[in-house]
C-alpha cells in the first residue's frame, strides 16, 4: 500500500471538489437570470464569482497536474492491473475535462465581448473584439466538456464508494490530514 | 449472508459518505446564499420592466424570444411568493448551513482518521443540520405555493439525508459505549 499522501494534496483535492460542484450548481439556475442588459443586472454577481472560482480550479489543477507528473518521474513503474488502468484513466480524464471546461469557459467569456476579471483585482487578456461565432463555439465546448466532466465525476464518486465498501483501505488516504 | 450480532457500524464509511454529502450541500447552501444575495426585494424585476431580449444573446444562449421574457417572470415570481421574512431566513439558514456543512466535512475526515474527540462533535454537527433542514421546510411552508415548488423536496430530501446520518452516529455511539462497558 502506498504511505500517507502530503496534506496540502488532500486539501487541495477536497477544495477543488467544492469548487467544482459549486460550479456545476450556480451554472445551473444563473442561466435562468434574466438577460443582462441595462436594467437587469441579475447575472453581475454570480457570472463573476463563477469566473474568480473557474479560473482559481485552473490554476491549482495545473499546479495539482506538475505535481502528479512530477511525482510519476520520481517513482518506478510498476506493472497495474485492469483496475488500475481504469482509475489512472479516470484520473487523466478528470484532469483533462476540467481544464477543458475552465479554458472554454474563459474563452468563451474572452470573446463575447465582456470583460474577464479575477477576483476584482486582475483583468484578464481579451484575446480579440466581441466575437459570436467563437463566443458561441467556444460556449458549446464548455458545455459539452462539462456534461462529460460530470458523467467523469460520477464515476470517480462510484469507483471511491466501491473501495469504502470493499474496505480495501484504497481511498482511506485521501481522507488523511 | 447473515451479520454477526451487535455489529459496529464501519466508522470509515460513516466518515466517507459524510464527507461526500457534506461536499455536496456545501455547494448547495453556497449557491442558496448567492442567489438569495441575488434577488434582492425592490430590485427592477419587480418595476414589471420589459425584458431586453436583444437577438444576438438570444442565439448566443439558445433561447426563444418568450423563454426570455419569462426569466424575468421567473424573478419576479421568486419575489412575489417570498414574504418579507424570508430572504434574511433563508440567508441566514444557507450561512448555517454552510458552516454545518464544513463541520460534516471535518468530522467525516476525523471518524476515517478514527480520532476519539469525534463522537461529540458528529452528533452536534449532525443535529444542527437536521434543525438547519428543518427550518428550511418550515420557512418554505410559510410561503406562496410558486416557491414551495422549488424548496420543499429538495429540503425533504437533505433533511432525511441527515436524519440518516444522525441515527447512524447515535447507533455508533451507542455500541462503542456498549463495548466499552
Amino acid at each position: 500500500m502506498e504511505g500517507p499522501l502530503p496534506k496540502s494534496k488532500v486539501i487541495l483535492h477536497w477544495l477543488t471538489a467544492a469548487a467544482v460542484l459549486f460550479l456545476f450548481v450556480s451554472s445551473w439556475w444563473m442561466l435562468a437570470l434574466p438577460l443582462p442588459s441595462e436594467n437587469f443586472t441579475y447575472r453581475e454577481l454570480p457570472f463573476q464569482l463563477h469566473k474568480n472560482i473557474g479560473i482559481t480550479v485552473l490554476i491549482v489543477v495545473i499546479v495539482m497536474i506538475a505535481v502528479r507528473i512530477k511525482s510519476k518521474m520520481n517513482k518506478p513503474q510498476m506493472a497495474k492491473t485492469r483496475l488500475e488502468k481504469l482509475a489512472a484513466l479516470d484520473h487523466v480524464l478528470t484532469y483533462f475535462l476540467i481544464t477543458a471546461c475552465c479554458l472554454s469557459g474563459y474563452l468563451s467569456s474572452s470573446f463575447s465581448g465582456w470583460e474577464t476579471t479575477w477576483w476584482w483585482l486582475v483583468n484578464l487578456p481579451t484575446w480579440s473584439a466581441e466575437n459570436d461565432e467563437l463566443n458561441i463555439l467556444f460556449s458549446d465546448i464548455h458545455m459539452w466538456t462539462c456534461w462529460a466532466l460530470l458523467a467523469v465525476i460520477a464515476l470517480h464518486i462510484g469507483a471511491a464508494l466501491y473501495h469504502t465498501f470493499r474496505n480495501d483501505e484504497a481511498i482511506i488516504k485521501m481522507f488523511r490530514l | 449472508m447473515t451479520e454477526p450480532q451487535g455489529t459496529v457500524i464501519d466508522s470509515k464509511w460513516l466518515g466517507i459518505i459524510a464527507v461526500l454529502f457534506g461536499i455536496l450541500l456545501l455547494a448547495n447552501h453556497g449557491n442558496e446564499l448567492l442567489k438569495q444575495s441575488v434577488l434582492t426585494p425592490g430590485s427592477v424585476a419587480e418595476l414589471v420592466l420589459a425584458a431586453d431580449c436583444r437577438v444576438d444573446e438570444l442565439e448566443e444562449e439558445g433561447l426563444s424570444q418568450q423563454e426570455c421574457e419569462l426569466m424575468v417572470s421567473n424573478v419576479q415570481i421568486a419575489l412575489a411568493s417570498s414574504p418579507q421574512w424570508f430572504r434574511p431566513a433563508m440567508l441566514w439558514l444557507s450561512a448555517l448551513g454552510i458552516l454545518f456543512a464544513i463541520f460534516s466535512i471535518v468530522t467525516g475526515i476525523a471518524f476515517v482518521g478514527g480520532r476519539k474527540m469525534n463522537l461529540t462533535m458528529a452528533k452536534f454537527c449532525f443535529a444542527a443540520l437536521v434543525a438547519v433542514d428543518l427550518c428550511t421546510f418550515i420557512a418554505a411552508v410559510n410561503t406562496g405555493p410558486l416557491l414551495r415548488v422549488n424548496y420543499l423536496w429538495p429540503t425533504l430530501l437533505w433533511f432525511f439525508i441527515h436524519l440518516t446520518f444522525f441515527a447512524m452516529v447515535m447507533s455508533y455511539s451507542t455500541s462503542i459505549e456498549r463495548a466499552n462497558n
